[in-house]
């Protein structure tokens, strides 16, 4: 076996580097999601597709990425997201606009030690709550952020602030002023770097020693704290490191919009967006929360070009994925791979499937009736 | 300094319907019911229609006597506005909310988040994107009560902030007092063993997801014919004001909401006229803090903290 292939388990796995393995599916489907990461320019061009919004959805993502690693391993609902993603987005923006730093990785630098500080303090005071405490809190202290930010005119109120070090042109990328379409793309690859970069410290991360102690946090604290966890510490750790994922998406988001406004970065209900990205993409799987981002993010900026009530629409797909693909988009899809490939085997299976749809909408339909009975006449 | 402290009871009167309702969802059902602030809209947007209608029946008052009916019939107008919601909390809870009971508490969020972008949507299919408003708080106001707090104050505020009292008064008595008040608090501390004695847990969460629904849509209704109008954003505020509520009395108890909304409400209208730049901080603030120094709230008595 040559130093990049090894035998486990009687399946031969691609090494990347030590504790780093995949199988033989995972790494053609890698490979076939970096080419797609790099095509989108081309494709978004061939398709009609929003690249502007794809963009957007990916820096979310990568926010939710974060926001993943408190929630799929300590199990922590964080509502205050957007706090970090704001931050991030703000640091550049303040380095842009009142201290005219012109280099783009500057900004986002800025922006990620913002967040980190920002993460640190508000990471000390919640890490010992557990549940909904824990969600209320970030909130509120998201919120704090937010009305702070929002009635400062240092950050200039509502109307934000711009990205234009120089007030016309955008920050230089790799030393180099470039023209607006090359620099919406050489942000993109340097998005999809980051992005994958980030992925695999997160992977390497969660299959660490402490990715494990997380985990066993998450299952249970007193367990936890009886085998020698620092429980607070390590959760305040994985709060810090989640919130540096959100100060990078935010300063990438600063860098890509070129302005920044308190409500589309820093309002609760950005919080809960990053949070569903997760939830819909599968937050049980490593790159589920990326592909809620940007499932999500497409939906929320394209939908209102096609219909008119394009809120619904989102709301129904959320719906729909709580109710019939609970493990999210991504998560589902071995479970969809595996019973397609059943019925495929033996089709009989498929007559059971109708029967089945049959007799849930049949049930549906009696516990609306019920349903219907009892508030009308009380009883049933 | 009198007026800012009438003006807080108001704005924590209201505070309280909208509270009160999720509370006792999210006590009884366990569901953090992010919908709710929807539901408050839903009951503004049909005070419009439902108190306009009521309201054109009746002359506009001329004198004390007449603006007293007229107040009654708007009353009644917004009772029977929020009566709306029952069915519509009724119906949303068999079939939405009811599959989700034993899930994640994410699943439970995403599952409301997605109801609070439909009905949205529902409200500006019904009544249209712009704000309405009904247009009878001058009416109300006619009635004289400047005499009872012994300076000019609007008389619909004073109204209110009894309504207010009257609500938590009847919740008290509801879950005290009543056979199916004490059920629904029987159910809610053990669901398997009300089944046990034969309660229907289905029944019982229904009935309370939809009172619950009633008092954010009476809340709705109260705002909206006040100086407020209806409009499509109103309720995403108020469900973030209402969540700090909930969380400063302890989540679930009743009587932690009421005074939550009353601090939060009396505390924020003191301090805006002072330092307008705090004006939104103030209710989050004095969340972290309680939250700091009591992490189960003013009145919690359960939620495993360490």
């Amino acid at each position: 076996m040559s130093r990049f292939l090894v035998d486990r388990d009687g399946e031969t796995r691609v090494r990347l580097s030590e504790g780093m393995e995949l199988t033989k599916t995972q790494s053609v489907l890698a490979v076939v999601g970096l080419v797609v990461l790099f095509a989108v320019p081309d494709i978004t061009r061939l398709t009609g597709l929003s690249f502007q919004a794809i963009h957007r959805g990916i820096l979310f993502g990568l926010a939710a990425v974060g926001l993943n690693l408190l929630l799929r391993h300590t199990e922590l609902v964080s509502f205050g997201h957007a706090a970090f993603f704001g931050v991030g987005a703000y640091g550049a923006a303040v380095l842009a606009s009142h201290f005219e730093v012109s280099s783009g990785l500057l900004l986002l630098l800025g922006g990620v030690l913002a967040a980190t500080t920002i993460a640190v303090l508000i990471g000390y005071f919640v890490s010992g709550y557990l549940d909904i405490y824990f969600a209320l809190l970030t909130l509120a202290f998201n919120q704090v952020l937010y009305a702070f930010v929002l009635q400062s005119g240092y950050f200039n109120y509502s109307d934000g602030l711009s990205v234009r070090p120089d007030g016309l042109n955008p920050p230089t990328l790799f030393g180099l002023q470039w023209t607006s379409t090359g620099y919406d793309l050489i942000l993109y690859y340097f998005t999809v770097v980051v992005l994958v970069g980030s992925l695999l410290v997160m992977w390497k991360l969660v299959n660490s020693p402490f990715g494990r102690a997380l985990d066993a946090i998450g299952q249970d604290r007193t367990r936890a704290r009886f085998v020698g966890i620092p429980v607070e510490k390590y959760v305040w750790i994985a709060f810090v490191i989640s919130g540096i994922y959100g100060g990078l998406a935010g300063g990438l988001f600063a860098l890509l919009q070129l302005h920044v406004s308190p409500d589309p970065t820093l309002y609760a209900f950005v919080s809960g967006e990053i949070l569903f990205m997760a939830i819909l993409g599968g937050f049980g799987t490593l790159v589920g929360p990326v592909v809620g981002g940007v499932v999500l993010v497409y939906l929320l900026i394209q939908a209102p070009f096609y219909v008119e009530y394009y809120n619904a629409v989102t709301g129904l797909v959320l719906i729909g994925v709580v109710l019939f693909l609970p493990e999210g988009i991504l998560g589902s899809v071995p479970k969809i791979g595996t019973g397609l490939a059943r019925r495929r085997r033996d089709p009989g299976l498929l007559r059971d499937d109708i029967a089945a749809i049959g007799s849930s909408i049949r049930r549906g339909v009696t516990r609306a009736v019920t349903t219907v009975r009892i508030i009308v006449f009380g009883v049933n | 300094m009198l007026e800012h402290v009438l003006n807080g009871l108001y704005y924590g009167s209201v505070l309280f319907m909208i509270a009160s309702g999720m509370t006792i969802i999210f006590g009884v059902l366990g569901i953090l019911n992010l919908a709710h602030g929807e539901l408050y809209a839903l009951g503004a947007f049909c005070a419009f229609s439902i108190v306009g209608f009521f309201a054109g029946q009746v002359a506009a008052p001329t004198g004390p006597v007449t603006a007293i009916v007229f107040a009654l019939v708007v009353l009644a107008g917004s009772l029977a506005a929020a009566a709306v919601l029952l069915p519509v909390g009724g119906a949303l809870e068999a079939t939405f909310v009811r599959p989700i009971y034993d899930r994640d508490e994410v699943y439970q969020l995403l599952l409301t988040y997605g109801l609070l972008l439909v009905l949205t949507d529902v409200m500006k299919f019904v009544w249209g994107p712009s704000p309405v408003d009904v247009g009878v708080f001058s009416g109300i106001n006619e009635i004289p009560t400047t005499e009872l707090v012994g300076f000019s104050y609007p008389s619909y505020n004073v109204l209110v902030i009894l309504i207010g009292v009257a609500v938590f008064g009847w919740l008290v008595w509801f879950f005290d007092r009543t056979k199916t008040g004490r059920i629904v608090r029987a159910t809610a501390i053990n669901r398997e063993m009300s089944t046990a004695i034969g309660v229907s847990t289905d029944r019982m969460f229904t009935l309370v997801f939809a009172i619950g629904a009633f008092f954010a849509g009476f809340g709705g209704a109260m705002v909206s014919i006040g100086p407020g109008s209806a409009s499509l954003g109103m309720g995403l505020r108020w469900l973030v004001l209402s969540f700090v509520v909930i969380v400063i009395g302890g989540l679930g108890s009743l009587r932690g909401a009421f005074v939550g909304a009353l601090l939060v409400g009396v505390s924020s209208r003191i301090v805006t006229p002072y330092f307008p730049q705090l004006e939104l901080a103030v209710p989050f603030l004095l969340m972290v803090l309680v939250l700091l120094v009591r992490p189960e709230g003013l009145y919690g008595t359960w939620g495993e903290i360490q």
